[in-house]
């Protein structure tokens, strides 16, 4: 048993005298276990049963734990084969000096277990202190006012524990097979091992070229939100792939023709930086690419996110135009008469206690469908919007709203007349170019004049796909004859509904008082129903209510995308020291011989100082352009979610980038001490 | 006139807490004369590297000077330091010390790049050199596809390149087997033979018997010299192994 506590003693001085590696390691560690923890005692915190939008919330949190498991999974075995290939060297003399592998294995085993206890003990003891904050802070982005229920979460514990233990153990057992099938020499030799000169692999690198084209190219000819929504991920993928290409391949071509330019690669000033940055490009292109594709998904992450939280009051108003609205649907045309609309309006008069203002009352007919070339096809419609279907058919689709000429003289006051077969036309993305419209199989009106205003506001959310208002002067035959079709056809209901609306606002109350009216509302309609059998169902939406549901979708959507950006930031920061570090090590020596053939310090200083920067923030560069192409792409996606405010998304987009240039600069300047002090260290040779 | 003179050379290295001092060059002053090979010999850890590092002018000398052409180096400032080291001087290491991120052909045109020469100028430089030197074929390659003694050649083709007025070697000879320094020796020889001052430490007797002088250095001192005469390379073996028999036995201080 002595020989386990010797066995234990070499794995604390391996990792003690690799400190410099093995502490930052940890701690990211540890980091990961602590969000893993924070996040999943969260979804599992009682309050996601009892507050307002907490299913959203809780799925939201949830996703958040599954991302950060498969990045936490990843990304340690990515940093493992780093360390791997260090100690290696140390293993190797062990070896010479007479330990086998079983003996090894001892040392490697200890190591893991160390490592394992820290990271998860150290993870969880975060995890439990700082979960009360992250609560807080969610429940105030959420704006909830509701006390705050977290406790341990044991279930939370065991995930986490039983999680990551699994991950080392993957780690361990991959080591171990590694450390099996490789010779000692091969161990010693492993950490200059591929010196040799980079190949330049042409077809990599016009496959990224290609790629990253052609995801450009998406991004900036897509035009629906629902496309954006459907190609998004293809063209993420894209993106990655392409940025692995150019980093690793593209960079190490593009030194191969610069350094086909005679005139330019002989040059004292190019001579050095280029053929170095060649090796260096092959050693680090897929670490940079890494860097490059995790500032770009916290870039995303953020700009959208807290584009989301910070335009959710907009959106809450595009959706909910009115503080409350009243919609009753009828089956039949012929019911929805000026006397029911009345009835509609004392309802809500009453049940707000006169307290209502800019009251506007309507009668429509809302059908929706695959719309081309002016023709409205509602036959072909598929009963809810798939992600799957076709994406060229996502596009076609189009929601008409018929309401009478009536209503909008009645609402502006104005003494518009048309022929029967007339209409007047609106629609949301202000052009229309045909001069009719026909339901298939239905209806055709012929546009007298297109409106550039309409008489009440309609709730954007549903600009995910066009809106056309159309006014016509026979509303009732119309909609008897478009209804009658789609019962003909067999279309569902929704394909085809008549509705009453009554829409107010409510000054001068607060929440609580225009829930409590809407509570009254649907009291006082409970009374009313059987009265008028006609009435198939009425529906009240408050937007005081809606607001709660909003910022606990979005409100959790942003604390997310903090929490993730954390992760990946660490994730970002810590390539970036090892970076520094294996650079240092390489340089060292390089720098002892230019020297000696006749560079000033000065300016061997200058070009390693060049090409470190280079490297270092081509990542940064290629993310902003990553993120600048995105941005219709994020646009879209953030229309889906009702904030349309370009401005406010480039705002947060440029902020964003500001601050991670800020922080990749910070973490640049605190490596490259590192590296200085390296590279340095090396004079005494 | 002499191509380099020094005179009373100090070297004192102070250890980082300045508490301990090691004398590693005392009193060393000797002159080389244009065209000249001289071989500096000695113990481990009497100063030879330290002597080539001052007369390199990568260190500075505590006191005493190092003429080269007439020219102080001790006294240049870093910048024109590293130019004068650049155009004067040539270098061979026992390590090689080529970049392995350059081919062969790159790494000799090392310092003409950084002399600011055209490539067409370089090439027209190193046709004739690469051929003299045997490493025509290898100029494409890089250093961890060559062996050794091809690696030691082609460090001397990039010393060499820049027509230096003085070459100076560390132990050249150090990491190579007997073949290859037999066809080090040779070529060094070859180079002195058209005019090439050459300044090479050595440990190894057989190399320093090629050279025209020889200088014994112990304890930081110059403590004999040698020269060649009429002797052929055996006959100078020879009196270089007496003299180092003396040194190591009766030669006491
Ligand atoms: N940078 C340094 N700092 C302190 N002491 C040094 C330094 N370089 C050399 N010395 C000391 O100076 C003395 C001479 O060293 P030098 O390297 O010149 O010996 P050498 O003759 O080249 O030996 P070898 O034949 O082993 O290469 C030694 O005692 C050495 O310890
Ligand atoms: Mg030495």
């Amino acid at each position: 048993m002595m020989k386990n506590g010797f066995y234990l003693r070499l794995a604390l001085d391996g990792m003690r005298k690799n400190r410099r590696l093995y502490l930052p390691y940890l701690l990211t560690c540890a980091g990961m276990v602590m969000m893993f923890y924070i996040l999943s005692s969260l979804a599992n915190s009682p309050l996601m049963q009892t507050m307002h939008g907490g299913d959203t919330m809780k799925m939201t949190l949830n996703l958040g734990t599954i991302v950060i498991a498969i990045f936490a999974l990843l990304f340690l075995f990515y940093t493992n084969s780093f360390l791997a290939r260090r100690r290696n060297k140390e293993f190797g003399l062990y070896n010479i000096l007479g330990m086998n592998k079983r003996n090894l294995s001892r040392i490697l085993l200890w190591e893991t277990l160390i490592s394992a206890l820290f990271a998860i003990a150290g993870g969880l003891a975060g995890g439990l202190l700082f979960a009360k904050l992250a609560e807080m802070f969610l429940l105030h982005m959420a704006g909830e006012k509701v006390g705050y229920a977290l406790r341990v979460e044991p279930g939370g514990i065991l995930m986490a524990i039983a999680f990551f233990a699994l991950i080392f153990a993957l780690m361990l057992t991959v080591s171990l097979a590694r450390m099996r099938l490789s010779k000692p020499l091969d161990m010693l030799k492993s950490e200059s091992a591929g010196e040799k000169p980079p190949k330049a692999n042409w077809l990599f690198a016009l496959a990224g070229v290609i790629l990253l084209g052609a995801a450009y190219y998406l991004a900036l000819s897509i035009r629906e939100p629902l496309t954006a929504l459907a190609l998004f991920f293809v063209a993420v993928l894209m993106v990655i792939a392409a940025t692995y290409l150019l980093f690793i391949a593209g960079s190490v071509v593009l030194c191969r023709i610069l350094q086909k330019n005679k005139g330019y690669y002989y040059r004292p000033e190019h001579f050095v930086s280029v053929s170095s940055m060649a090796f260096r490009m092959k050693r680090n292109g897929a670490g940079l690419a890494s860097i490059c594709i995790l500032a770009t998904m916290v870039l995303v992450m953020l700009s959208s996110t807290s584009c989301l939280y910070f335009g959710g009051e907009d959106a809450l108003r595009g959706q909910c135009p009115y503080d409350m609205e009243l919609d009753a649907a009828f089956d039949r045309p012929s019911d929805c008469t000026a006397e029911s609309l009345d009835r509609l309006c004392r309802l809500a008069h009453d049940a707000s206690g006169g307290q209502e203002s800019g009251l506007v009352s309507f009668t429509t007919l809302e059908v929706s469908g695959y719309f081309d070339g002016g023709v409205l096809d509602i036959n072909s419609i598929v009963r809810a919007v798939d992600m799957s279907s076709p994406v060229s058919l996502l596009e076609k689709l189009r929601s008409v709203e018929v309401f009478p000429l009536s209503d909008y003289n009645r609402l502006m006051g104005t003494e518009l007349s048309l022929e029967p077969g007339e209409a007047m036309l609106w629609s949301s993305d202000g052009k229309y170019p045909w001069d009719s419209l026909t339901v298939k199989g239905s209806r055709t009106v012929h546009i007298r004049d297109t409106l550039s205003t309409l008489p009440v506001r309609i709730s954007t959310s549903s600009t995910l796909v066009t809106v056309y208002c159309l006014f016509v002067p026979d509303w009732e035959d119309y909609a008897s004859d478009v209804t009658a079709y789609a019962a003909g056809i067999g279309a569902d209901r929704s394909d085809a509904v008549c509705s009453q609306s009554c829409a107010f606002d409510l000054p001068g109350m607060d929440e609580d008082e225009q829930i409590s009216v809407r509570q009254a509302l649907i009291d006082a309609i409970d009374g009313h129903k059987d009265g008028n059998s006609a009435l198939t169902s009425f529906s009240i939406g408050s937007r005081a209510l809606y607001r709660s549901d909003f910022f606990s979708a979005y409100g959790s959507l942003f604390f997310l995308g903090i929490i993730l950006s954390i992760v990946f930031i660490a994730a970002a920061a810590l390539i970036i020291y090892y970076k520094q570090l294996s650079e240092g090590y390489e340089d060292q020596r390089r720098f002892d011989i230019m020297q000696k053939v006749g560079m000033t310090k000065d300016e061997i200083r200058r070009t390693v100082n060049s090409q470190v920067l280079t490297v270092f923030f081509a990542p940064l560069l290629m993310a902003g352009l990553h993120l600048a192409f995105a941005f219709p792409f994020v646009q879209k996606l953030v229309r889906l979610w009702g904030v349309m405010n370009t401005p406010l998304l480039i705002a947060t987009s440029v902020i964003c980038y500001l601050a991670f240039a800020l922080f990749y600069v910070f973490v640049y300047r605190g490596t490259a001490r590192a590296y200085y002090s390296i590279v340095s260290g090396g004079d005494a040779r | 006139m002499s191509i380099l003179e020094v005179h009373d050379l100090k070297k004192v290295y102070t250890s980082c807490f300045g508490t301990q001092k090691v004398e590693a060059l005392r009193r060393v002053s000797f002159s080389v004369e244009q065209g000249e090979y001289v071989a500096v010999m000695g113990e481990s850890g009497s100063g030879k590297t330290t002597l080539l590092n001052l007369l390199a002018a990568l260190d500075r000398p505590t006191s005493g000077s190092v003429l080269l052409d007439g020219v102080d180096t001790s006294a240049l400032p870093e910048k024109d330091v590293a130019a004068f080291r650049r155009d004067q001087l040539g270098f061979v290491f026992q390590d090689f010390n080529l970049l392995d991120t350059f081919t062969i052909e790159d790494n000799i045109y090392l310092p003409l790049v950084l002399a600011g020469k055209s490539h067409a100028e370089m090439e027209k430089r190193l046709t004739p050199l690469a051929r003299e030197l045997g490493i025509s074929e290898l100029l494409k390659k890089y250093p961890y596809e060559i062996s050794g003694g091809q690696k030691q050649r082609a460090a001397v083709a990039r010393a060499l390149i820049t027509e230096p007025k003085l070459l100076l070697a560390d132990e050249p000879t150090g990491a190579l087997d007997s073949r290859s320094t037999d066809e080090l020796l040779g070529l060094f020889a070859q180079v002195n033979g058209r005019g090439q001052t050459i300044v090479m430490v050595t440990h190894s007797v057989k190399a320093a018997s090629h050279a025209t002088r020889v200088l014994f250095i112990r304890d930081g001192e110059v403590y004999h010299q040698l020269y060649r005469g009429r002797d052929t390379n055996e006959q100078l073996y020879q009196k270089i192994s007496d003299t180092l028999t003396v040194l190591a036995t009766g030669g006491d201080r």
